[in-house]
């Protein structure tokens, strides 16, 4: 696979070209024939595609006659260095013409400049020559002098080399050798079969090169002779080799290759028959066969990166965009871009289910969640404001689309997106968001019925109200659309819920619940909870009694519901109740406010009067015989038809008369005369008995 | 490192990776055992501190070619450069003959290693089902970093591997370390 990094744009046409130089606008050509040809090259951009046309403005023919085998522009010093038949000259750079009496250096074999100088001086620059013999020399070049500074002997006539600082790199023979101009040390690197290999070197940046090797290897080395880069895979008949961060170009005889710094791969082949020349200058790529001149245009990084995208070579795309900070973009447009295309490369790896990738990326990219939640059907509330971002970040329509209808994986999307969610809520990008991760949090709890469900619910949520009570119905969630109710002060649709839920585990969990919060509430899922022909033991009355035995409250509450309400006919309950409501007056019979008193009284005797079904002795025994509830006590003698004792109290205990022939009346109701008679008999030798006073 | 790996390409040049070991980088080059690739992969060794030379224990012509090439590929490594000696391929054993010995893989690794070592770095390896691999890299890291005292702590070791096993795909005339 390849990316398009570079289009190949014809610039100008010219015979035998031996080498190139470039500086601004300025082209210069170098013949076998001894001609320097300048042209200035006019850009234009046309609907969006760049042509080139080359200008010339002068030539210059050297009186020797030989091929111009290098040309390096020294624009500071307005020079131009020509090394022609072994010899190196100082021409003006705009009129070509020789400098009088400007030194020389002859037996030279070839030369480079120094871009990082040992002395940088804005009068000077360096260059290190290579002569025939068997050295390398390092000299300062000024506008008219070139002064030796250092030497290095190699042993060997080098055939290539390349300069960084006091370092330089040669290409000898048979071997590569790095040598330093300060400790005049020199070091072996590795041998090569000049029958094979082409001889290359050029400076990659700062103490470190980049040789051509044997197997067509592209070998990285610093300076202090060791690699920490892989080497580059470049084809046969290797002819020169430039960098551009972050590529390195190849030229052979058919093809120009483009391979990556980052990642050491081929990124892109550009046929090109019969190179010459190939050139870097200040970013501009210049490419030669024998007789035209091509620049190398660099495609928009922007460009290559949807490219590489496209192709879902993501991590070559954020490694490009990585290291697509030189393209002058301020550092906030470029976090800006660069999250783009974080999010752009996070979606593609999404939609090929790898999440962890995903993950990483959307979190990186500082994903707004909204876009993600989006791309599951109905997930983002109607409530919500958000829109798909413009331009869009991915050409997703939803999971369905990427799932085609698999349920596992369906379901593995929607397993990513609650984890994201979980990741995102509560921080400060999820916060403003909390609506739509809310609600699409609950949704998913909902489908899925996890036990998360119920905490979201039952903690400060911003989920959407209506949609989120909808979904919990339609999802047959009702203890949760209960608790949901609940939190929501609706008790009374909460309680109506509780009551019908058929799971009684969950009922049971939040019987009690309800209780420690209201005893009044709390019973009332028991009071509502609708009857059942076969009805669970455990919703029997007696276990609920036992139950809520507890919640004196709740528990007075649901037996008088058996009781008055359901009628129920059990004297444990109306015994119970009775024992109740009398702890309840004994409890209030020493307020000084009378009134909880009073109201309890009437319950108690109501009920004692009322029921038959409460155990009379247990009750009279235990609970009231030797305390002072007279009328209570009365009541329950008189269950007991003990008339006398009852009448005895009413009379002598409570003075209350009419309520004691009350009582006869009532005693001997649906009785006959003898009965009745019997009754008023006891009253009357009750009035008779002598009494205490 | 991944403890086992099955690579089927070779390798052309050499592959490159960096680990953390603790606090430390270690620098890992996987060198081409072909022969036209010699002369790199002694560059690779420069300065390593560490080495392992990797031979197919089913294959007699990959042990000499490693007793053959082991000069030129240490010579520029570290005067003290640890020296592995591994025999792969082990996995095969049951089926195929042994073609190296124990004694004269060990006799290599004496000879091999200068420093006094209380045991000699030779392991039987197979990076077909990852028996000892992880065991030679922790080996070569205890050795090599727990030694070193505080003020070295934050230098890259250099390590190489040299792989002289022979392929089972190539021909055994083709000399390959
Ligand atoms: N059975 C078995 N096969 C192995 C083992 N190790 C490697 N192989 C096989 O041997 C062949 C070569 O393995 P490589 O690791 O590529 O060999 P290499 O020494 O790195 O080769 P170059 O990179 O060309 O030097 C491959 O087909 C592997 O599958 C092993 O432990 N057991
Ligand atoms: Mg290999």
């Amino acid at each position: 696979m390849s990316v398009k990094a570079f289009d190949l744009i014809p610039a100008l046409e010219r015979l035998k070209i031996r080498c190139i130089e470039c500086w601004g606008t300025n082209l210069y050509l170098g013949t076998e024939d001894a001609f320097i040809f300048h042209y200035i090259l006019e850009e234009t951009v046309k609907n969006g595609s760049v042509t080139f046309r080359g200008e010339k403005c002068s030539h210059r023919h050297l009186p020797a006659k030989k091929p111009v085998l290098q040309l390096k522009a020294a624009s500071a010093l307005d020079r131009m260095l020509v090394l022609c038949d072994g010899v190196i000259s100082i021409l003006h750079l705009s009129t070509l013409e020789p400098i009088s009496g400007a030194t020389k250096i002859k037996n030279v074999a070839l030369f480079s400049l120094n871009e990082n100088p040992l002395e940088s001086s804005p009068f000077s620059v360096e260059i290190v020559v290579a002569l025939k013999k068997k050295n390398v020399l390092i000299f300062t070049v000024t506008e008219d002098k070139m002064m030796l500074k250092k030497e290095i002997s190699t042993q060997e006539p080098a055939l290539a080399l390349a300069v960084d600082g006091a370092h330089v790199c040669v290409a000898l023979q048979s071997q590569y050798k790095i040598g330093n101009f300060e400790t005049g040390h020199v070091q072996e690197l590795f041998p090569y079969d000049r029958e094979q290999v082409n001889p290359v070197v050029i400076r990659i940046s700062q103490e470190e090169f980049l040789l051509s090797a044997p197997g067509a290897l592209g070998m990285f080395t610093a300076a202090s002779g060791i690699s920490q880069r892989p080497p580059l895979q470049w084809s046969a008949n290797l002819i020169h080799v430039v960098y551009t961060h972050p590529y390195i170009l190849a030229l052979n005889d058919e093809f120009i290759t483009v391979h990556s710094i980052l990642d050491q791969q081929q990124k892109q082949t550009l046929p090109f028959m019969g190179g010459r020349c190939l050139g870097e200058f200040d970013g501009r790529l210049v490419v030669t066969t024998a007789s035209d001149v091509y620049i190398l245009a660099p495609v928009a990084i922007e460009k290559q990166i949807e490219a590489l995208l496209a192709d879902f070579r993501v991590s070559e795309a954020l490694s490009l965009a990585q290291n697509a900070r030189k393209t002058g973009l301020s550092k906030e447009q470029f976090v800006k871009m660069f999250r783009q295309i974080q999010l752009k490369a996070a979606f593609i790896e999404f939609s090929q289910m790898h999440f962890e990738e995903a993950f990483k990326l959307f979190h990186e990219g500082k994903l707004d969640v909204r876009e993600l939640i989006s791309l599951y059907p109905r997930l983002i509330p109607a409530s919500s404001e958000f829109v798909r971002s413009i331009p869009p970040l991915h050409e997703i329509a939803d999971i369905n689309q990427l799932a085609r209808g698999d349920r596992v994986k369906v379901q593995e999307f929607k397993d990513f997106l609650l984890r994201y969610l979980e990741g995102v809520r509560g921080t400060p990008r999820g916060m403003n968001h909390a609506l739509e991760i809310d609600t699409a949090l609950l949704k998913l709890y909902a489908e899925s019925g996890r036990s998360q469900l119920v905490t979201l619910i039952s903690s400060d949520n911003a989920c959407d109200a209506t949609e989120c009570a909808t979904c919990l119905e339609k999802q047959g969630r009702h203890h949760a659309l209960a608790l949901w109710y609940y939190h929501r002060g609706n008790q009374e649709m909460a309680l109506r819920i509780w009551s019908r839920l058929t799971d009684l585990e969950l009922l049971w969990k939040y019987v009690d619940w309800t209780l420690e919060r209201s005893e009044e509430d709390g019973v009332k899922i028991f009071m509502q909870h609708p009857k059942r022909k076969v009805e669970s033991d455990r919703m029997k009355p007696e276990n609920i009694v036992k139950h809520i035995s507890r919640f004196p409250k709740a528990l007075v509450a649901y037996l008088e519901f058996l009781i008055f309400t359901q009628k129920s006919q059990k004297e444990t309950f109306h015994t119970h109740l009775a024992v109740l409501y009398t702890d309840q007056v004994t409890g209030h019979l020493k307020d000084t406010n009378k009134e909880q008193l009073v109201k309890a009284r009437e319950k108690l005797s109501y009920l004692l009067r009322e029921s038959d079904l409460y155990q009379v002795q247990l009750l009279l025994g235990e609970k009231i015989r030797d305390t002072e509830l007279y009328p209570e006590c009365a009541i329950l003698y008189g269950k007991l038809a003990e008339h006398e004792k009852a009448l005895d109290i009413l009379v002598t205990k409570l003075h209350d008369f009419s309520a004691a022939e009350a009582y006869c009346i009532t005693a001997s109701q649906g009785k006959d005369m003898a009965c009745r008679k019997h009754i008023f008999l006891l009253l009357l030798s009750i009035y008779l008995k002598p009494g205490d006073e | 490192m991944e403890g086992t790996f099955k690579k089927e390409t070779n390798t052309i040049g050499a592959h490159f990776s960096l680990r953390q070991w603790g606090s430390y980088n270690i620098a890992i080059w996987d060198t081409a055992g072909e022969e036209k690739f010699c002369g790199l992969s002694a560059f690779y060794c420069r300065g390593a501190g560490a080495a392992i030379f990797a031979y197919d224990v089913t294959s007699e012509d990959s042990f000499h070619t490693l007793r053959a090439r082991f000069k030129t590929l240490l010579q520029d490594a570290d005067k003290d450069c640890l020296v592995v000696v591994v025999a792969t391929k082990v996995d095969l054993l049951p089926s195929h003959a042994r073609a190296v010995s124990q004694d004269d893989a060990l006799i290599l690794t004496r000879e091999l290693n200068s420093a006094p070592l209380e045991q000699l770095p030779y392991f039987e390896t197979s990076s077909l089902n990852g028996q000892n691999v992880v065991k030679v890299f922790e080996y070569i890291f205890n050795q090599k970093l727990s030694h070193q005292n505080l003020e070295e702590q934050n230098r890259t070791v250099r390590s190489s591997t040299v792989d002289l096993r022979s392929s089972s795909r190539s021909s055994s005339s083709k000399c390959r370390c």
